[in-house]
């Protein structure tokens, strides 16, 4: 509201303040998970003289456990950025992980077609929330909620209930044994789940630091109404970003599928929360216009070394979910503090 | 500025995956755990599907108390909170922590068959409760039979709830479930021999307390002369007994549950209460399990059982209070 009446030189000096803090708190996300990984290297517990959390296997293990919700939460980073929420990750993850075992297994189409089709549909319940929430005004919560329940439903029915298992081979109802290749890792260390999760990330971040699209995307976060004032084309941007929320959800759900050799209607529930908390932790406002997909990778990243440090040391499984809990109110208090710096 | 941020966080992701392309692992996992006999210490990695289920829980009460007992014992509990993915890392982690043997309770089969196999190939004994996985890469499963459940309530109905017949509801769990179909065919076996006992109704109750009264409520309204319900679960035969008693009906009728979990909310305390008439056991394989693996780390055999069936046992109003205290139940 303010925007309108403040002289140009201002706006572009607000701008720059902004962004000043911007870039100290990405950094700080970046800090912060080098602390963390710290603290899991002193924590870690030893075997022989071998300190376990160093381990490459482990290593390995914790990017590979944080590739689904990583992917999904750089999806996640643009919604949020845009002021907005997407509940409906976990459901389109279970039905794209369905929708793979299904067209791959069952109807027997080959990677070619099944994975592009697989990606399409998550593109556009993607789409058509993005459309409801521009069009109809609804908030993105709802809309996405009611996504969610769709998408699980549709998974449901697709499946019959069931998983449906993947085995690889020649014959009828089995998948090329090249889909197998999510399930493998580069010379048996870098699992491949973890390298697409790294190229998702890295692309976002190029995406959201060079492109018009990017910039559209933080003023309708900032302000919707000014942004749309000056131009910006806010319908066609918010079918886009939930579209790329949906797509990048998909592809999380290919991978799933790859990775446990199964598609099951009920995968993912749950998986929007972790999102979210990684997307948090990563310093993005939950008000939108102010975050960094740098800071979104951290915090997976983050989320997936606490997980493994508290399994490590066996911590018992509740108490594992109120350090969590802790880690993400502290998280968020961050953020508060951010705002009253700025 | 912001690019170069952008381009260390890709860096330290980066970094993260080099350092682990080069420590290599030099030792042989394989070898270390080849090692067994007495007055050494065995870590034991316990894998939970879920440890929000009751049942769940006490296979995982089961298998700590009984490793407590046994000298050398050491074991670690991980809940995959009904999360395959999670229990794949679950498994993972104990890998990375050398774990002497694995005790794993499958959320489902497919999606953990990798994991169990890569533990198995790498030289740890495996032993699988209650769920299988697929394929033969484990050293030994232990689970209940749903059938002989089933058909044991059966013939309880038979020859001693209703020698002379009467008309029976029974309250399913959930569909599309194995042990559903099964406890449901073992009691049409068990009645079998009593040919004045009537199925009348047969609805799911999803496993759930709460849809066991639901639906015996709707049940009740249409068949008010039965004589018994046959709950597949204790908690839906609770359920139905509160439903029951909201109609007025719970003098007259019988309930019957499964599971029998020693519990303060479990079936047991309910027959030593007089709600339930009588449940039937449907054991964890918590201590079988730490019996085998005693058998396999301690006392170094090689020939172990490849599977275990586990037995069930009849609770009633005689025997309630003993097999309570039997079972470990506080």
């Amino acid at each position: 509201m303010t925007l309108l009446k403040t002289p140009p030189a201002l706006a572009r000096l607000t701008g720059g303040r902004r962004e000043l803090v911007d870039r100290l708190f990405a950094v700080q996300s970046l800090v912060a998970l080098l602390v963390v990984f710290i603290v899991a290297i002193l924590a870690s517990p030893t075997r022989d003289g071998e300190i376990l959390f160093l381990t490459a296997g482990n290593l390995g293990n914790i990017v590979r456990a944080v590739s689904e919700i990583g992917i999904i939460a750089v999806g996640m980073t643009f919604v949020v950025l845009l002021g907005g929420i997407d509940l409906s990750v976990g459901a389109i993850l279970g039905l794209s992980a369905v929708g793979t075992a299904t067209l791959m297994v069952d109807s027997g189409y080959g990677i070619a077609p099944t994975v592009p089709a697989v990606l399409a549909i998550g593109a556009v319940i993607g789409a058509l929330q993005g459309y409801a929430t521009a069009r109809l005004g609804i908030q993105s919560f709802i809309v996405t909620l009611a996504g969610l329940q769709v998408a699980r439903g549709l998974a449901r029915i697709w499946s019959g209930g069931l998983g449906i298992p993947i085995a690889y081979g020649d014959g009828p109802l089995q998948a090329p044994p090249a889909f197998e290749i999510l399930n493998g890792s580069i010379n048996g260390v870098v699992p491949v789940p973890a390298v697409l999760f790294l190229a998702v990330g890295v692309a976002a971040i190029v995406v959201l630091r060079t492109t018009a699209f990017a910039r559209h995307v933080y003023a309708i976060g900032g302000n919707e109404k000014a942004a749309r004032l000056s131009g910006v084309p806010v319908t066609r941007v918010k079918v886009a970003v939930f579209a790329v929320c949906g797509l990048l959800a998909a592809v999380a759900g290919v991978i799933h599928a790859g990775q446990l050799n199964q598609g099951s209607p009920n995968d993912g529930a749950g998986y929007e929360l972790d999102a979210i908390a990684a997307v948090v932790i990563g310093g993005t406002s939950l008000s939108g216009g102010s975050g960094s997909m740098g800071g979104t990778l951290a915090g997976a990243l983050m989320l997936g070394v606490l997980n493994n440090i508290l399994a490590l040391n066996n911590i018992d499984a509740n108490v594992q979910l109120l350090i969590k809990g802790l880690v993400i109110v502290a998280a968020a208090g961050l953020q508060r503090l951010r705002r009253g710096v700025a | 500025m912001r690019t170069r941020t952008a381009i260390l966080a890709a860096v330290a992701a980066g970094a993260l995956l080099a350092s682990a392309a080069c420590s290599v692992e030099k030792d042989d996992p394989a070898a270390a755990n080849a090692a067994c006999g007495p007055d050494r210490q065995y870590l034991i990695g316990m894998s939970q599907a879920n440890n929000a289920e009751p049942y769940r829980q006490v296979m995982n009460n089961d298998v700590t108390t009984a490793a407590e007992a046994v000298k050398g014992f050491e074991v670690v509990v991980a809940d995959a909170a009904q999360d395959n993915s999670k229990q794949v890392a679950d498994v993972e982690n104990f890998l990375t922590q050398k774990i002497n043997l694995l005790i794993i309770s499958p959320n489902e089969a497919k999606p953990l068959t990798a994991v169990v196999k890569k533990a198995y190939d790498a030289g740890i004994p495996v032993i699988v409760l209650d769920r299988k996985v697929e394929g033969d890469a484990y050293t030994a499963f232990i689970g209940g039979d749903n059938v002989a459940i089933g058909k044991a309530a059966g013939e309880f109905y038979a020859t001693r709830l209703l020698p002379d017949g009467g008309k029976v509801i029974e309250i399913a769990g959930l569909p599309g479930s194995t042990p559903a179909a099964e406890r449901a065919q073992g009691f049409r076996d068990g009645i079998a021999a009593n040919p004045k006992i009537q199925i009348v109704a047969s609805q799911p109750g999803d496993w759930l307390r709460e849809k066991g009264q639901s639906v015996a409520d709707a049940l009740l309204k249409a068949h008010p002369d039965a004589a018994a319900i046959y709950a597949h679960n204790d908690p839906m035969a609770e359920g139905a007994y509160l439903a029951a008693k909201a109609a007025g009906l719970d003098k007259k009728i019988k309930f019957t549950g499964i599971d029998a979990l020693p519990v303060p909310s479990g079936g047991i305390k309910a027959v030593e209460e007089g709600r339930l008439a009588a449940t039937f056991q449907y054991a964890t394989g918590g201590r079988e399990a730490v019996d085998l693996a005693k058998k396999i780390l301690i006392d170094c055999s090689k020939d172990v059982p490849r599977s275990t069936t586990l037995g069930t046992q009849q609770i009633t109003a005689e025997n309630a209070k003993d097999v309570y205290a039997k079972l470990g139940g506080s």
